[in-house]
């Protein structure tokens, strides 16, 4: 992975009124929970305007999922603080909640009405497919992000499996996912620490074996 | 004081619950039944409306329960505007309270070993999250009665081809180039509503 960083960054010029548009936007075509802003969120922020590499995103993704409150609001609040700071903050968080605070106060007498209606079910079951293949194009974009390997791998697969097949709670897959990382990167930093240990050199004949016993011990754990 | 007690209810609401928004889902019709300000019934049909109206969706549920708690109080149509106002300032509060520190200290400490190792073990958690909500709205679209959570054999009783269809067709569609961009998501979004009318409203092809 690149650097990537999630820090106001000065040189963006970025005004709060772009900031505001965009995730305005973000918030009026969004559908459903918070994944399917993603997609939209890549093409303007990522490909269109580059505030943000597809690297930061993640990294923002990261922390939105780990922190408390809804991950579209999360993901704004965070874009904002990295291109214009706390009042970035503050306007994107505004914008992305503003479609919904003006339709839903808007239309709440009327939303049950709106929902039976036919011709609203058949354009929403048309903006369904679209949004599964919005999220799916966010999820390959993510998964490119993604360091290779095992660790990785087996990580994504067993929370795909938990999170789609049973009830368990999100936020623990993610301290198990964090506390795994840990494990991981203390044995890994363990064995590297082990092959480099300076050996006397008339032991210099065992250091081979030894470097294939902690690579033994590394791939148990 | 029943705008201090939505302040209150929601603010708890944004603050704990995390992991987006179908998390919050229990914590808010426990609420709204001990409190009194819905049934679980309405809540739940309201939850359809929250999917399918713009916005994410826990946001748009907050703004529905805080506008129909404001609405019942003297203050009537004021009420209800002030009711999810309060809700919506109340669950948007924790967040960007918690995200701007969190990310003035999350560089500080990237260089740790705890912290780093522990990103390493999120991301693909996060990634996988994201292929799962993949699949469910993928099966929610073409498979409606079916539930992942609890399997069983009419789960594929109502079978949506017209929308497999868009959907293979929409993966060519989302990453054609014309003058080296790819269509923006929002003119997908609005396309495939327009396509949903036509196919769906017109023709009736409904499964």
């Amino acid at each position: 992975m690149g650097k990537t960083s999630v820090q106001p960054n000065k040189k963006l010029r970025v005004s709060l009124w772009q900031l505001f548009w965009t995730f305005f936007k973000t918030g009026l075509f969004t559908f459903g929970g918070g994944y399917a802003m993603i997609a939209v969120l890549e093409e303007e922020l990522v490909t269109r305007r580059k505030w943000i590499t597809s690297g930061d995103m993640l990294d923002m993704l990261v922390i939105a999922e780990s922190t408390p409150g809804v991950i579209a609001v999360n993901t704004a609040t965070g874009v904002g603080y990295r291109t214009r700071g706390v009042w970035g903050a503050i306007v994107a968080t505004v914008g992305v909640v503003l479609p919904s605070f003006a339709i839903i106060t808007a239309l709440s007498f009327a939303i049950r009405a709106l929902s039976d209606n036919l011709w609203y079910k058949a354009a929403f079951t048309g903006v369904q497919a679209c949004v599964t293949v919005l999220v799916l194009n966010a999820f390959v974009k993510m998964f490119n992000q993604l360091e290779r390997g095992w660790f990785s791998a087996l990580l994504l697969v067993a929370a795909f499996n938990v999170a789609l097949f049973t009830n368990f709670n999100v936020i623990f897959l993610i301290l198990i996912g964090g506390a795994a990382g840990i494990v991981y990167a203390l044995v890994a930093d363990a064995i590297v620490k082990r092959r480099n240990k300076p050996l006397p050199i008339a032991q210099g004949g065992r250091l081979e074996g030894k470097t294939d016993d902690s690579d033994a011990d590394g791939g148990d754990k | 004081m029943t705008f201090l007690v939505l302040f209150w209810e929601y603010f708890k609401v944004g603050l704990f619950t995390i992991g987006g928004g179908y998390a919050m889902l229990p914590l808010v019709t426990q609420i709204v039944t001990v409190r009194g300000w819905m049934s679980e019934r309405q809540l739940i049909e309201f939850v359809g409306v929250a999917e399918s109206t713009p916005g994410p969706f826990a946001v748009n549920l907050a703004t529905f329960v805080g506008s129909t708690v404001g609405s019942q109080t003297s203050l009537g149509v004021f009420g209800g505007l002030l009711g999810s106002f309060v809700a919506t300032f109340a669950v948007v509060l924790p967040s960007l309270v918690i995200i701007i520190i969190v990310t003035m200290l999350f560089d500080k400490f990237r260089n740790s070993k705890f912290v780093n190792g522990a990103l390493r073990g999120i991301r693909p958690v996060v990634v996988g999250l994201i292929l799962s909500a993949v699949i469910s709205v993928a099966a929610k679209t073409v498979l409606p009665n079916l539930d992942f959570k609890n399997i069983r054999a009419d789960g594929a009783s109502k079978f949506n081809w017209v929308s497999l269809i868009l959907i293979a067709a929409f993966v060519p569609l989302s990453q054609i180039k014309i003058k080296g961009k790819k269509i923006h998501p929002i003119f997908l979004i609005l396309f495939s509503a327009a396509l949903g009318v036509v196919l769906f409203g017109v023709f009736g092809l409904q499964s």
